[in-house]
Order: structure tokens, then sequence, then C-alpha cells
């Protein structure tokens, strides 16, 4: 295969022309659909889901089929957590981020435990955690408020920082170069990687495996928090469920950056045009004027048809 | 009229060209060895013959017709068995549906013919009946079977296809004496019925019992094929090694005695856990203490236990002079123990990551380092790759792109950057070539002389009367005997391996 | 004869453990036992004959659903959109049994078109996981939202009643004895049937190892959508069951019953990775799913705390199905 082939073939490469195509077809699709304004406010999108799409993908490197289905609820939980704390006040932003990042640590622990010490497979214990979330979710929305926004969080999310880019964005960007650089030059970063590929052969390498995944689960749990909050920012005020969709979204977005599923293999760059790749199908076919029928077909048929770009197993007979 | 022909057959896996010109040639009623260093191309060469591997160009015939060989089951209409040295079993299958899993027999279409699974399965059984072992039957789970058993299930499904061509990769690696001999046995019998079997093994010993001819393979590429008994094992070493070598280190002797006065690198009191029991022994610095015995008699459990990969239950040990307690690897390493396995697709290898990756995960843990700069890792990492004489293209292209041998080498190597001060090595030279093996001794011997306490089990005795300055020979579990200075003969190794404790 | 050193398995362990090999199901059985008696306790009126066939009457959907999922888990895969094909079969029967009178022949004719696409949905998934090569976790999803799409496409908005003579043999009595006692004895010897076929045997050993499955010259391909084919078949029975028991149609209706379906696998002790499956264990668990939140009702939990309690309940039996699982095939 010439070295050309192979350049178009990675991932990103492949997701940063299809993010090009998608625009230009939303463009003729609806016009103004890639205005500058209505890009800032993809990317605003797209920025919530990559964070929260981070945290997926350090779950999934680690492998042993590493995954968290508990993110949506995390998300939720962590944007009624912060509006009550912040309650409208900008004095209270600081205290609602400890207060979030607690929450998700808290969660992400829990999961970690579970996977690590009690050896449930990842897929059900975030599955039973997140039934855990949401039913704790019915019962805190019984009792207390959904709370407000901080209107300094508010401007930080929607409104623009610096360069005319909002807050959230530049958040975005900073956390994919500190990506990066922890999984290209830390020690930390590295030792992902292995547990991903050899999980045995890291253990018996001196790596501490069970500390570190649970370590992954609770960076997880934190970041799902982090967007959480931000989406508060995002909507003013917190209602039912607002994280559910991250879950599958999260995953999708780790997978189109070229991440395998089986842990090992990819890295966050890949992920964040993943992530904004989905943002920019999701919002086509909304503006697109179809009903939700023929929305979801579209959706799914697209998803399979980007699926065969990334990451297909390995053939039988090499 | 030969049975099998391979004419020029070749396989490239992306840049790398792990088969560059196969050309085989199979007779009826013949054993034909195949033989070859890691990375020769041997294995690749029966993956395609089976099937699983598709090749890049060449041809096959078999009977002197051409052949497409499109897959496994392709393989098996073709009259081709295959004996993987991997195993192809599944583990929650009993034996019997593993025999038969290929070809299930089946009633009205749709459901297992039970009883003619067992009766098909039991002729297979039958045959290795006396030398199975305890715990071997028709219904047992193969997961719950020793190595040794499990690779006696392999020979058995290889058999049951009754295929007039058989492959044999590599099938005597677990088992014991009696068992290879039973095995043979067969095996001769299969000759008799003119089948053509090719044979794939490290030991010399074998293929001088059992080969009829044998093809030499060196880089992809068939040097040459001799009659074995038109030649010695010497020519056939030198033909595989290439170039003009001598024989490989691992012949010379190694002392007897180490200087006296020499500190304690290692001492091991009543030491039992999992798999032995009642070890006490003393390394000095310098010295290397040989672990002898059949294989799974307590060696490598041993040398796991001491590293913290395995449970102790009573006992002490103590390194440098001070107890030491090691309840996992990381805290071994920490205190100084290195430990290399002989089984690296399970222990050493973090495959899909570059080949830095694999040298630098120790050297990590012992300076406490948090950041991964590529400069000075690579300053680090290049003079423990060159001790070995690893052969890479680049240290960040993936570690898979390497032989087998320069694999096991890299993974030796990551043990290199800080001096440990207890070496184990569990059996490494298990799956790697001559030169390769030659090199590591030569490594060993000079670590054993700056000083460090070696533990050595090794599968091979040569291996082991070759370097070792004492062997303390292993049975059930514990040490049935020392030998020291000249009782450090083969033939005292093998009375005192099958010696109860 | 001194005892080896070597020997890891004490006498009493091999016990346990082959009483475990030959009847895998005996954990979920036994939490099973557990919460019966729990319910029992709380309400002795819920242990009543007509409670449990209440019980089995609602729960056979999951039951039909946690069955097609085992299969598919079998080959080491899993299908997300198992829940979305029993939507789509459901209305598609619901709708197609209303168009045409909704008599006899039209149910039966009906049931017989829910099968065929159940079948569909479970070749397309087989072919997108197997022979495509995606992965199954978000292949099955992507599907899941397709299917969904079309179930939308067929009923927009829930609610089109099933014919009163679906519905009523469902919740009626044959000969005395509940309908519904009949599909369970059915399903028994179904499955029975099912355990003795090469496919489940190819199936098992295809999860076990795949590439040493393909090495000894299995169809692996073949066989996993053979898998997923199965998956559909008794998604398609779960529609039935479904339909039967709420009496109508609703294109969203197995949105949460996938990934109970997941977790009835798990609790019955299955492997989620492959090659070690009980399908008794999967019925087991999808019961216990059911009697866990009647037991969270019945405990008198105040309204707002009961999914919450649900959610933890089920994260409790969750764990005690993998350890246990884990135990059996250790």
């Amino acid at each position: 295969m010439s070295s050309v082939t192979s350049f178009f073939k990675q991932p990103l490469v492949v997701a940063l022309i299809l993010i090009v195509a998608l625009l230009y077809l939303g463009q003729s699709l609806s016009p103004g659909f890639a205005s500058a304004d209505q890009i800032l406010r993809l990317l605003i999108v797209a920025s919530l889901l990559g964070i929260v799409a981070a945290g997926q993908n350090v779950v999934i490197l680690g492998g042993r089929e590493g995954i968290d289905l508990s993110v949506g609820g995390v998300v939720s939980l962590s944007a009624i957590i912060a509006g009550n704390v912040m309650n409208g006040a900008d004095g209270g932003i600081l205290p609602a981020v400890l207060a979030c990042l607690a929450a998700g640590a808290f969660f992400g622990l829990l999961n970690g435990l579970g996977v690590t010490l009690l050896r449930i497979p990842p897929l059900v214990m975030t599955l039973g955690m997140l039934g855990v979330l949401q039913g704790l979710l019915v019962v805190i929305r019984q009792g207390i408020p959904s709370g407000r926004a901080a209107p300094g969080l508010s401007a930080f999310v929607t409104q623009p920082l610096a360069l005319g880019i909002p807050g959230i964005i530049w958040l975005w960007i900073v956390i994919g170069l500190f990506m990066a650089f922890m999984l290209n030059r830390t020690v930390f970063g590295h030792r992902i990687y292995a547990i991903g590929s050899n999980e045995h052969a890291a253990y018996m390498a001196g790596v501490p495996v069970r500390l570190m995944r649970i370590g992954l689960f609770m960076i997880s749990g934190m970041f799902a928090a982090i967007a959480g909050l931000c989406l508060l920012g995002y909507s003013g005020s917190s209602f039912a469920n607002v994280g559910e969709q991250y879950m599958l979204s999260s995953i999708i977005a780790v997978v189109f950056g070229g991440t395998s599923l089986a842990g090992g293999k990819g890295g966050y760059t890949g992920t964040m045009a993943g992530a904004l790749l989905l943002v920019i199908l999701q919002g086509i076919l909304t503006t697109v004027n179809i009903d939700e029928s023929g929305r979801q077909m579209v959706f799914g048929a697209t998803l399979l048809l980007l699926m065969l770009f990334y990451g297909r197993g390995r053939a039988m007979r090499a | 009229m030969s049975k099998l022909r391979l004419n020029g057959v070749s396989k490239a896996y992306g840049a790398t060209l792990a088969l560059r010109r196969g050309d085989l040639e199979i007779a009826a009623g013949e054993v034909h060895v195949l033989m070859g260093s890691n990375g020769s191309g041997k294995s690749t060469l029966c993956k395609i013959i089976a099937g699983s591997v598709r090749p890049d160009g060449g041809q096959i015939l078999i009977n002197d017709k051409r052949v497409t060989i499109s897959g496994p089951q392709a393989a098996r209409a073709a009259g081709i068995g295959i004996f993987y040295q991997e195993l192809s079993l599944a583990s929650h299958r009993s034996v019997e549906e593993n025999i038969c899993l290929s070809a299930l027999p089946v009633k009205a279409g749709l459901f297992i013919d039970r009883a003619a699974m067992k009766a098909r399965a039991a002729r297979y059984i039958a045959l290795f009946s006396e030398v199975s072992g305890e715990g071997f039957h028709a219904e047992a789970l193969v997961g719950n079977l020793r190595a040794d058993q499990r690779q006696l299930v392999e020979i058995m499904k290889a058999l049951a296809s009754e295929a007039p061509i058989l492959i044999f990769d590599e099938p005597t690696s677990a088992l014991d004496r009696a068992q290879v001999d039973r095995f043979f046995e067969i095996l001769r019998d299969l000759k008799g019925q003119g089948r053509g079997i090719i044979f794939i093994s490290h030991r010399m010993d074998e293929i001088t019992a059992i080969g009829d001819r044998v093809t030499i393979i060196r880089d992809g590429e068939t040097i040459e094929t001799l009659k074995l008994s038109e030649t010695d094992p010497a020519t056939v070493i030198r033909l595989m090694v290439g170039g003009a070598s001598d024989m490989p280190a691992a012949r010379s002797s190694a002392p007897a005695v180490v200087e006296t006065g020499a500190q304690t690198a290692i001492s091991v009191r009543s030491l039992s856990g999992k798999g032995f029991r009642d070890v006490s022994f003393e390394v000095a610095k310098g010295e290397i203490l040989g672990l002898g015995g059949l294989h799974g008699q307590g060696q490598s459990a041993l040398l796991r236990a001491i590293f913290g990969a395995s449970t102790v239950s009573s006992g002490e040990v103590t390194i440098g002079g001070e107890r030491y307690d090691a309840k996992s690897p990381r805290d071994a390493i920490r205190r100084g123990c290195a430990y290399v396995s002989g089984d690296r697709g399970r222990d050493g290898v973090i495959s899909g990551r570059p080949i830095i990756e694999n040298v630098t995960p120790i050297h990590y843990l012992r300076d406490r380092l948090m950041l991964a700069r590529p400069s000075s890792l690579k300053n680090k990492a290049m003079p423990a790759l060159e001790a070995m004489h690893t052969k890479f293209a680049s240290l960040f292209h993936p570690i898979n792109s390497l032989s087998g041998g320069n694999q096991q080498k890299v993974i030796i190597a990551r043990w290199l950057i800080d001096r440990p001060d207890v070496l184990l090595l569990d059996d490494p030279t298990k799956g790697i070539d001559l030169q390769a093996k030659a090199d590591l001794f030569a490594l060993i011997r000079q670590l054993a002389a700056e000083g460090l306490g070696i533990l050595l089990y090794s599968s091979e005795d040569a291996e082991l009367l070759g370097n070792a300055n004492r062997i303390l020979v292993f049975n059930g579990g514990s040490v049935t005997r020392e030998l020291t200075g000249d009782d450090r003969t083969r033939y005292n190794l093998y009375q005192a391996a099958y010696e109860a404790a | 004869m001194t005892s080896t050193a070597t020997d890891i398995s004490s006498p009493r362990s091999g016990g346990l453990r082959s009483w475990l090999e030959r009847y895998p199901f005996l954990p979920a059985l036994v939490i099973l036992i557990v919460l019966l008696a729990l319910n029992g306790l709380f309400s002795p009126n819920s242990l009543s004959y007509r409670s449990l066939t209440g019980l089995l009457s609602t729960y056979m959907a999951l039951i039909m659903l946690a069955i097609a999922q085992t299969y598919v888990v079998s080959a080491g895969d899993i299908d997300l959109s198992a829940g979305a094909t029993l939507s789509l079969v459901n209305v598609a029967i619901v709708v197609l049994m209303e168009r045409w009178g909704g008599g006899a022949g039209a149910v039966l004719l009906a049931l017989a078109l829910g099968v065929l696409i159940g079948l569909a949905c479970g070749l397309v998934n087989g072919l997108v996981v197997a022979a495509l090569r995606l992965q199954a976790i978000v292949a099955t999803f992507a599907t899941s939202i397709f299917f969904t799409g079309l179930a939308l496409y067929v009923m927009p908005v829930a609610g089109t009643p099933a014919p009163a003579l679906f519905w009523r043999t469902y919740g009626g009595r044959l000969l005395g004895l509940p309908f519904v006692f009949y599909v369970l004895a059915a399903l028994a010897v179904l499955l029975y049937f099912l355990s003795r076929t090469r496919i489940i045997t190819e199936l098992l050993a295809v999860g076990d190892d795949q590439q040493a499955a393909y090495q000894t010259g299995l169809p692996v391909v073949a066989v996993r959508i053979k898998g997923y084919l199965l998956c559909g078949l008794f998604s398609a029975l779960a529609a039935f069951c479904l339909t039967g028991d709420t009496a109508s149609g609703d294109p969203l209706v197995g949105g949460k019953m996938t990934l109970y379906s997941v977790a009835a696998v798990v609790l019955g002790g299955s492997a989620l990775a492959g090659g070690w499956t009980t399908v008794v264990g999967s019925l087991l668990g999808a019961l216990t799913i059911g009697l866990v939140n009647s037991l969270v009702f019945f405990m008198g939990t105040p309204s707002e705390w009961q999914n919450f309690v649900q959610g933890l309940a089920i994260l409790i039996v969750l764990m005690a199905g993998v350890l246990a699982g884990r135990r059996a095939r250790a």
C-alpha cells in the first residue's frame, strides 16, 4: 500500500474529510448551515460531547472491555448539583466545580472498584450504575429545585472569550492538548496503553493495574461531571435526564476517532474529530425537514456507513 | 509422485517479508522435518498450507496437481490436517467435542449425533490411554486439563482429520518422555500407511529420532533439503544459522564453583507455595543456579512466587541480607528482582505498541519517572538492545513488526536498563532461534561476572549443563537433588528428575 | 503414593465445581428462590397463583429477549438492537392484524410475517457484524436506531390496539391452565431441542476462541450470522408475548428492554465474552429482574425512591450473578 493511500486511511484524516463534506452538504441543504455563527454553535455542542468522550476514550483505551455506560447519568446529576450549588451566583462557580468533580470522581470510584475488585465486566457494572444514577435523579428532582446557572458560567459557555471563540471551545482545545501530552509523553499514558494491550504483561512489568483502572473510571466520571456543569451553562437550568444521549454518542465519537473498543490502540485527537463529525451529522438531520422515522433511519444507516471506514475488525485469513 | 509440493510460496505482512521463497516437497510415507530459526518463515509456510494465511505468490501442488487453498475448510477438503503450535482448542468444550469439532456428526441435519461423536473421539483417545495422565477423559473440559494433556488433545484432533498430509508444528513442547515416545510410535504407523508428515521441532534429539528428511529455512527462503541419515546435527545447525559460525556457545561448560567469599544475592529458606514445597537454597553474587527436572515440577512456580506473581504460603526469602516479601511484581521489581518469562505472548509483549514502549516499563518504575522524554529514553534503551544484538528498523515501529526471537530480545532488554540484583529466568529461550540463544547466554554469563545472582530454569538440558554452576533438580514440587561440580551430567539430571522427593 | 505439591484443587471444591458444570444455572436459581421468599415475606399475596401467573405473563417477553441475547453472546457478540427488533415486530403485527380484520387467519399470518421480520433484522445484524466486521456494540446500536426508525414509520404514534382474539388468548386459559404456562412449556421444549443442535456447539466454540474455531475449519462468519438469526427469531417471539400482554403497539416499547436483556444474561451466569452460556440461567435472570422490581414495590418503598432502590437492587443482583457465574466457570 502506498504511503499516500495509507495516509488517507487514517481515521483522523477520514474524519476531517467527512466533516468538510458534511458541512458542504449541510450548507447546500439548508443555506446558513455553515455560517460562522452556526459553526460556533456546532463547536459548542461538540465541545460538550468531546469532554465526555475524553473520559470515555481513556476508559476504552485501558482495555479489558472497558466502557462507561454511566456517563449520561453523571452528566445529568452533575448539572443538578452544579445548579444548586451555584444558584445563579458567580461566587458559586468554584464550589460548584469542586462539588461536580467530587461527584464524578465518587461514581467513577464505585465503577472502578466494581470492575477491579469484584471483576465485574465494565459493561455490566456501569450499566447497573446508570440504573442507580437514574433512580437517584428521580429522588433528587422530587426534593430540590433544578437550580440555576451563574451568569459567569453561561457566558463562559455561550459568549466569546477570546478571538471570538467561546470559553468552552478553548477548554476543549486545552483538554485536547492535555490528552495528547498525557497519552504520549507521560508514564501514566504509556501505562494506559500497556494495560489496554496486554494487561498481564503490564502487571508483570510492575504496572499498578488495578489502581490505574480505578483511576481511569474516576477520570471518566470527572470529565462527565465537567461536561454536566458546562451543559448547565449552555441551557441555563437542568432538565430531565439531559445527559442521556451522551452515553452512546461518546462511544461512537471514540470509535470514529479510530480507537479500538478492544483497547490499547488509538488516541484523543481522532475522538475530537469524531465528536465534531457526529454533531454535524445530527445537526444536518435536525435542519432537514423529514419526520422522526426518516431521521432515525438515515442516522442509523449513516452511522453504519461511516463505521465501514473506522476500525473494522481484522479478516480471519490475513 | 510427491504428496505435497510447494514452489516459490511467498508472504509479506505489510513491509515485513515473512516468506520470500518457500519450496517444499513431501513424499508419501515420510516424516519431513522443517527447521529454521524463529522468523525464518516456517510457521508461515505451514499456516499457508493449512489455509489460515493467504499466500502472496507461489504454487501448491497436491499429488502433483495444482490446488488453491482458500481457507481452513478447503485445506481439510484437500486432505490436510494440522496441529497448531498455539493450539486451536475451545477451552469450555469437552475433549471429545474438540476432537470432532471440525466435522461434528449430525442426525437429521440439525442435531449432534452424540453416540457417533463419542465413538469417533474414543478411537483417538484410546491411542494415548496409557500416557494421558490423571483427570483426562472424554467429557473433561479442555480448560481444566494440564498443558501436556491439552497438547495431546490437539494431537488427537489432528489425527482425527485422517488426512493424508499432516502438519505438526512443535507438537511435543509440553509433553513428557513417555508421551513423546507413544506419539512417535503413532507417527511411524502413519508413515507406514503412506501419509506425508511435516514435523517442526527445536529439539535435535527428537528430530534425529523420528525424521527422515529435513528442510532448512533461513530468512524466509528454503536453503536445502537433506536426508537425516546422511547428515549430522552440526551441519544442520550450520545451515540454519548461516555463515561460518561454529557450534553455539551453549555447549561450553560453566565453571563448577564461583569464587569463594562472594556475598549472597538471594537466600531462600523452606519456601512453600502454589506448586512447590519446602525449597531452600542460596545463590551467591555472580553465581548461576540452574533449576532442572521435567517440565512443570515447580521450577516455574517457584520463580513466579519469588517474583510476587504467585502465592507463597510459608518460608522466608532474603535478598541482600534483608527480609524480602514481594506481594506483587511491582514490589519485586522495586526490591531489585527481574523476571524473564518464556511465554512472552502472555507475560512480556505489549503488542501493538512501539518497541520503545516495550523496553521502558521497568525503567519507569525503577526510576520513578512520570514524564516520558523520547530522547533520554532512547539513550537508555539503545545500549540494552544492542547488548543482545537486537535487529530492528526503528525504536518507534510496533513490536509486532519483529520476529519472535527479536521480540524476546526486546523483552529481555527491558530488564537490563537498570541493573537488577537478582535475575529470574523462566525458560527464557523458549521459541527463539539458536543465534539469539547464544547471544542471550553470553549476556547472562557476563551479567553473572558483574555480580548478579541468577536463577535459571530451562527446559533444555544442554542450556542448564552449559551455564549453571549448580543445578537443583525438581520433581513433584520439591528439590530431589543438587548437582554440583562433576555431578552435572545429563545422566544425573535425568535420574534425579525421576526420583521421588 | 504421596500427593504432589502441584495438586491445586481440593476434593470438596471439586464436587461443587462439577455440580455447577452440569447445572450452570444453579446460582441464578438460588437468587430467584431468595427473591421469591423475600417477596412472600413482604406480601404473601404476591406468591399467589394469580400473582405468579401475572408475573410470568408480564415478563415472558423479557425472558424471550434474554434468551435471544444469550445465543448471540454465546459466540462472543452482543445485540443492542434486540429491543428495537422487538418494537418493530410489535408494531408490524399489530398493524397487520388490524388491517386484515383481526380474525384467526389474520393473526396467524401476521405472526408468520413477524417471525420473518425478526429473522430479517437478525440477518442485517449478522451481516453487519460478522461479514462486514464492524464492532458489535456500536454496529448493533446503529441498527437499533435504524429499526426504531422503521418502527416509527410503521406506527408513528403508539396506541393502535391489538385484536381482542390475540390478547384474550394470551391472557386467557386453555384446558384449565393459563395460556402462558403452555408458552413456557413450549419454550422449554424448544430450548431443549436447540441445546442439542450442532449450531449451538459451534456458536460456543466460536465464542470460546474465534481464531481457534476458524483454524479448526468452522465457518465462523456463517456461525455468527446464525447466532444473530436466532436472536432475531426470539426477539420476534418476545414481541408476540409483549403484544399479548400490552394489547397494543408502541414503536418505542423495547428501548429499555435491551439493556435489561443483557442484565438478565449476566444475572443468569453466562459469560459475556462468549463460550460459556446458559439459556436457563438467562430465563431465571429475566424472572429475577421482574421479582426485584416487584419486591421493591411490595417492600413499601416510597414511590420516588423506587427507581433508585430498583437500580441498586439490580446492581447488587448483577454482582451476585457475575461472581457466581465466574465460580461456575473458573
